[in-house]
């Protein structure tokens, strides 16, 4: 995780002339060897940006290669007589091939239950390493033994709740009782909209529909768990409003997983 | 245990400014990258632009540390009830070995490939370096 690679700006100059000339020449005859000269010129581009997304959680060669097409679309539609240069043009392409590998692969649920696991791993070793040591333990320590960054151990303690995507069996904190529940033991009798909830990994590309209101108010009600009294109180606005807005956003939501199936 | 952080609604935050000040080093990159999330995540971004914008502040510190200058590097965030400003800034001429201020023509534009990340990862960017020191202002609004 810690292996980010630093290659300074000033390697990663192509030269432009020759770029220059072969888009001319490709944009004339669409030489496939031209292409591929191109293709190989701009790879440290690709891994230059690869590897900047590397501590999400994906490998950085299968970074490289969806980068790689994003570098290839990028070279197919690239007008050279805009006077832009290649590389401002291709970077954001490539970025947005990367980030869609990440999406598709349902990313953004899955690091924020990396984080909220890791939180809850330092919290135990946190009593093991203390004992195993004889001392207080430092976050250096709790890097080492769990096989992460001193950065992720701070940030999944600072932010751990804040990317507040619960595990359905996140043990609750419960004072003076043996077991400590699970937010599972917390939720109610079967509900169509929950066990959506349940089985869609994909959800989250599907909650790009809701508009940011929606969006709060699903969140409020199916992972904080709050009643649509609760919810309208903290929203300042009536219970009756909460509940058309639910209907609204899990229509919403239903008919987006249909079409995702279909 | 630690109260879950309350999820903020749009609207319920008034303009609020951290300033942070850290050594021009790369081993320090980690703490405005880490307060620049915890900052952030007090409005409702998703994680990807939270790692998106952790992504940026880091490349932006990055660009301050490489182009040279006097001193700290110092990033003040802005939060605003839908956008984040933050504004990473080192002092001091250009002091990178072979480094020119980029005066003219594509070099203005240039400024490394981590200005072009940073540009696409954010809904905003200025930046400037020149003898004066290295500035860079990302913007990035909720819901995009």
């Amino acid at each position: 995780m810690s292996s980010r690679v630093r290659t300074d700006g000033a390697e990663e100059r192509f030269d432009r002339d020759q770029t220059r000339e072969w888009f001319a020449e490709y944009a004339t005859n669409r030489d496939p060897a031209i292409r591929e000269e191109l293709v190989v010129a701009h790879l440290n581009l690709v891994r230059y940006l690869a590897v900047r997304f590397g501590n999400r959680g994906e490998s950085i060669d299968d970074l490289i290669q969806v980068g790689t097409v994003g570098l290839i679309k990028a070279i197919d539609r690239f007008d050279h007589e805009r006077g832009v240069e290649f590389t401002t043009y291709a970077t954001p392409t490539i970025i947005g091939e990367i980030k869609r590998h990440f999406r598709d692969k349902g990313w953004s649920v899955k690091v924020p239950r990396r984080l909220q696991e890791l939180n809850l791993a330092v919290n135990r070793a946190v009593e093991t390493l203390a004992l195993e040591l004889g001392r207080s333990v430092t976050v250096s320590d709790l890097a080492a033994r769990l096989g992460a960054s001193v950065e992720e151990i701070i940030e999944s303690q600072e932010l751990g709740q804040a990317y507040n995507v619960l595990s359905l069996d996140t043990e609750l904190a419960a004072e003076g009782e043996a077991r400590s529940a699970t937010l599972l033991d917390y939720v109610g009798a079967a509900d169509e909209a929950l066990e959506l909830f349940e089985n869609k990994a994909n959800l989250e590309a599907a909650i790009h529909v809701l508009d940011p209101r929606e969006r709060v108010i699903v969140y409020l009600r199916f992972y904080e768990n709050l009643s649509q009294t609760e919810i309208a109180k903290r929203l300042n606005v009536s219970q009756m409003h909460v509940s058309r807005l639910q209907a609204r956003a899990l229509a919403k939501l239903k008919q987006s997983l249909k079409v995702d199936e279909g | 245990m630690r109260q879950p952080v309350s999820h903020p609604q749009s609207g319920s935050i008034q303009a609020r400014r951290v300033e942070l000040h850290i050594p021009a080093e790369p081993e320090w990159v980690g703490v405005a990258r880490l307060t620049a999330a915890g900052i952030a995540s007090r409005l409702d971004f998703s994680i990807e632009d939270l790692e998106d914008l952790k992504l940026a502040v880091a490349e932006a510190c990055n660009c301050c540390i490489q182009n040279g200058g006097d001193g700290d590097v110092s990033m003040a965030c802005e939060l605003q009830s839908d956008r984040i400003t933050i504004a990473v800034e080192r002092r001091g001429a250009l002091s990178k070995p072979g480094a020119r201020p980029p005066a003219s023509g594509d070099d203005a534009e240039l400024g490394g490939l981590g200005v072009f990340l940073i540009r696409a990862l954010m809904d905003d960017v200025v930046y400037s370096s020149d003898q004066t020191g290295t500035r860079l202002t990302l913007i990035k609004r909720l819901g995009k």
